[in-house]
């Protein structure tokens, strides 16, 4: 069931056979596979949980609910990067666009080649991603309900001869409300909370809420459980204790709270890598204003995307602007803000997202274990590959038929025709020169990999140093995917269940693979020869 | 100090937002219960940075204008404002946008407001809680 803090009575001293830290992409697709194969499972949230009466389309009060710090969370560093992470059961995918796209076969070749990781092979992952794709009813969006913004886009771009098409989305019947960022208000997105964490419950799980995980206890260097406490929603006061002891803790609180947690408790870090390695898929967005109304924001959000740039690390993806987005993104203020709010009507707006080469970032200890410092600084080609982006974003608008299109970079905040692009092709930018950069995929902080020098977890999900502690969440992606990293983050999710079911049947690793991946590849394997042979007898 | 972010944000409130005719005005109420929600859930370090930001936009208005921005005529201090915000610095440009973003998060947040722009949020609000996707 899912706990709130005001059901819980008082102090809470429970076992159970795993204790799971966070609800997201990572901790329910465990959460679940777990409590189906019949283990007492209990799961610590540090938010609230929401349902659809919740997401009301009040975007901004969203921030301030459902993100982790009211969504101001930043990195330090050239340029500041807005970073919100969602802090809700569901973690970031109640409040992302669900995108779910599969790791490129390149990235997997770069982590199989740099980081060892050739356990983690193409076809188990495939495997692996069709298991998560068929539960989360992943299809490409509706172009009925994809949005004139994006459609309009897309057009453009196929005319100037770019590949693009629809995204994948983890969707069922989706109206294309517009709204996925501030909660799904029909429950049609399929995040973790309408999927996985309902059917952990409904498999036995429990489910505490508000309730902050605090230390990782370990004994004789094997974890043994989690000390939190609950911390009340309006007060944000700390209230009762939880300790559960459990024969296996999983941190799957996301790639900043995750290695900030290590840090605190001065787990895992002979190697020196918690914290470090951290990629976030730099975004900038541009806007435009065309001569007809775009309905705005009613559509999907995030349902086109241009690849013709991936193979450079450039994806451009789709993306529609609420008012008070918007607003802000105006660089003006008083009379002549109010007279640009005006077009909102006529706005379009898409995003670019950067696949890093050569950026630097760290998540290190903040002030507290609830506040991390995330110190990131965007690398030189990085810097010209945003800015690269940027001019195919507005040299799209402008095919479109924009009468004008708003950059974020200081200069060049407005262009009226395409000769302003050549102007800015032509200049080479400085780092403070950029502003309204966002990112919303951490990841790296926890690296999986075959080294124990140079890595967290190894490939199992399993922390080298610590036994029965295992990590599953963005952190563990050893390198920037270049996509969403949603689908990838949930695929391993389901893997390294595989290896937790392992442990706690047999209580040791003999197998090359575990029983769990084994039989979950034969239900695959079973339902392909079914579906073939009813597709012949259908032909 | 939260207290006083919260009273400066509705005094700056009608600098950065100047509404067209027929546009809904400012509602000072709502700016408040916005704010303190925003302020309350925020990170302490943005809090600290609005303080500052308002001391800083203070003693740049004296330094530049040789007057407190509340004693400029509206439409100057809109331009001071503005004067900034067009600031080839960054670090200048950032003053008036982090200042501004509560303000128009909570203005621009309200049904009223959002329904002048051509979002129908009501009406979208009444579809979504008939339709109900389950799994």
């Amino acid at each position: 069931m899912i706990i709130k803090p005001r059901e819980v009575p008082g102090n809470i001293s429970r076992d159970a056979d795993v204790v799971i830290i966070g609800s997201g992409a990572g901790g329910g697709p465990i959460a679940k596979e777990l409590a189906e194969e019949g283990y007492s499972v209990v799961v610590l949230e540090e938010g609230g949980c929401f349902t659809r009466e919740d997401f009301d389309f009040r975007a901004g009060a969203a921030f301030t609910r459902f993100y982790r710090d009211g969504g101001q969370t930043v990195t330090l560093g050239l340029p500041v990067v807005l970073l919100p992470q969602g802090k809700t059961v569901g973690g970031t995918t109640t409040v992302n666009s669900g995108t779910c796209l599969r790791i490129p076969r390149h990235v997997l070749k770069r982590w199989h080649l740099e980081r060892g990781l050739r356990d983690i092979s193409e076809d188990e992952l495939n495997l692996l991603y069709s298991a998560v794709e068929e539960y989360l009813f992943v299809k490409r969006a509706d172009p009925e309900v994809a949005g004139k913004n994006a459609l309009i886009f897309l057009e453009a771009a196929e005319g100037l001869g770019y590949s693009g098409g629809f995204l994948p989305r983890n969707a069922k019947d989706c109206e294309g409300y517009g709204v996925c960022a501030y909660g799904c208000p029909s429950g049609a997105k399929q995040s973790v909370n309408v999927s996985y964490i309902p059917d952990a419950v409904k498999a036995g799980a429990d489910v505490y809420t508000n309730c902050r995980a605090e230390r990782i206890l370990v004994r004789s260097g094997r974890a043994v459980g989690v000390r939190g406490r609950f911390i009340d929603p309006v007060t944000r006061r700390k209230s009762h204790r939880i300790e559960v002891e459990a024969a296996v803790v999983v941190l799957a609180g996301g790639a900043v709270q995750s290695p900030s947690l290590l840090m605190h408790n001065r787990l895992c870090l002979s190697s020196g890598q918690v914290g470090k390695n951290l990629s976030i898929h730099p975004c900038a967005c541009v806007t435009a204003i065309l001569d007809e109304k775009l309905g705005n924001p009613k559509g999907i959000p995030q349902s086109t995307y241009v690849d013709e740039f991936a193979p450079e690390g450039i994806m451009l993806e789709g993306v529609t602007l609420p008012p008070f987005v918007y607003a802000i993104s105006i660089p003006w203020v008083g009379r002549r803000h109010s007279r640009a709010m005006l077009d909102y009507p006529y706005c379009g707006s898409f995003g670019s997202m950067i696949c890093e080469h050569d950026s630097v970032g760290k998540v290190v200890a903040g002030p507290s274990a609830r506040q991390p410092l995330t110190l990131y600084q965007i690398g030189r080609e990085d810097l010209d590959r945003v800015k690269r982006s940027i001019l195919l974003l507005a040299e799209i608008w402008f095919a479109a038929g924009a009468r004008s299109v708003q950059t974020p970079i200081d200069g060049f905040k407005e262009l009226s025709s395409p000769k302003d692009l050549q102007r800015l092709a032509r200049i080479s930018i400085k780092r403070a020169s950029i502003y309204g950069l966002t990112a919303y995929h951490p990841m790296g902080t926890c690296s999986m990999g075959s080294d124990p020098d140079w890595s967290v977890v190894q490939p199992s999900g399993e922390t080298w140093e610590v036994e029965n502690l295992f990590i599953c969440d963005a952190s563990v992606l050893p390198t920037s995917l270049g996509v969403n990293p949603q689908l990838t983050t949930m695929a391993l999710a389901l893997r390294t269940a595989g290896f937790i079911d392992e442990r706690l049947c047999q209580g040791s690793f003999d197998q090359q693979y575990p029983g769990r991946l084994r039989r979950l590849r034969n239900r695959l394997r079973a339902e392909r020869v079914s579906l073939t042979r009813r597709l012949a007898e259908r032909e | 100090m939260k207290s006083y972010c919260l009273q400066r944000m509705n005094a700056l409130a009608p600098y950065f937002i100047s509404p067209q005719p027929g546009m809904p005005q400012p509602d000072p109420r709502e700016l408040h219960e916005f704010g303190e929600e925003f302020f309350t859930n925020g990170t302490p370090a943005y809090r600290l940075l609005y303080f500052f930001l308002i001391l800083i936009l203070q003693g740049l208005c004296l330094l530049l204008r040789g007057k407190s921005l509340y004693a400029l005529p509206q439409e100057e201090a809109e331009d001071f404002i503005q004067s900034l915000f067009s600031s080839r610095f960054a670090t200048v440009s950032a003053i008036p946008m982090l200042l501004g973003t509560p303000i128009y998060m909570s203005h621009y947040n309200r049904d009223d407001v959002q329904i002048y722009l051509g979002f129908e949020v009501e009406a979208l609000r009444e579809e979504a809680a008939k339709r109900e996707v389950t799994r």
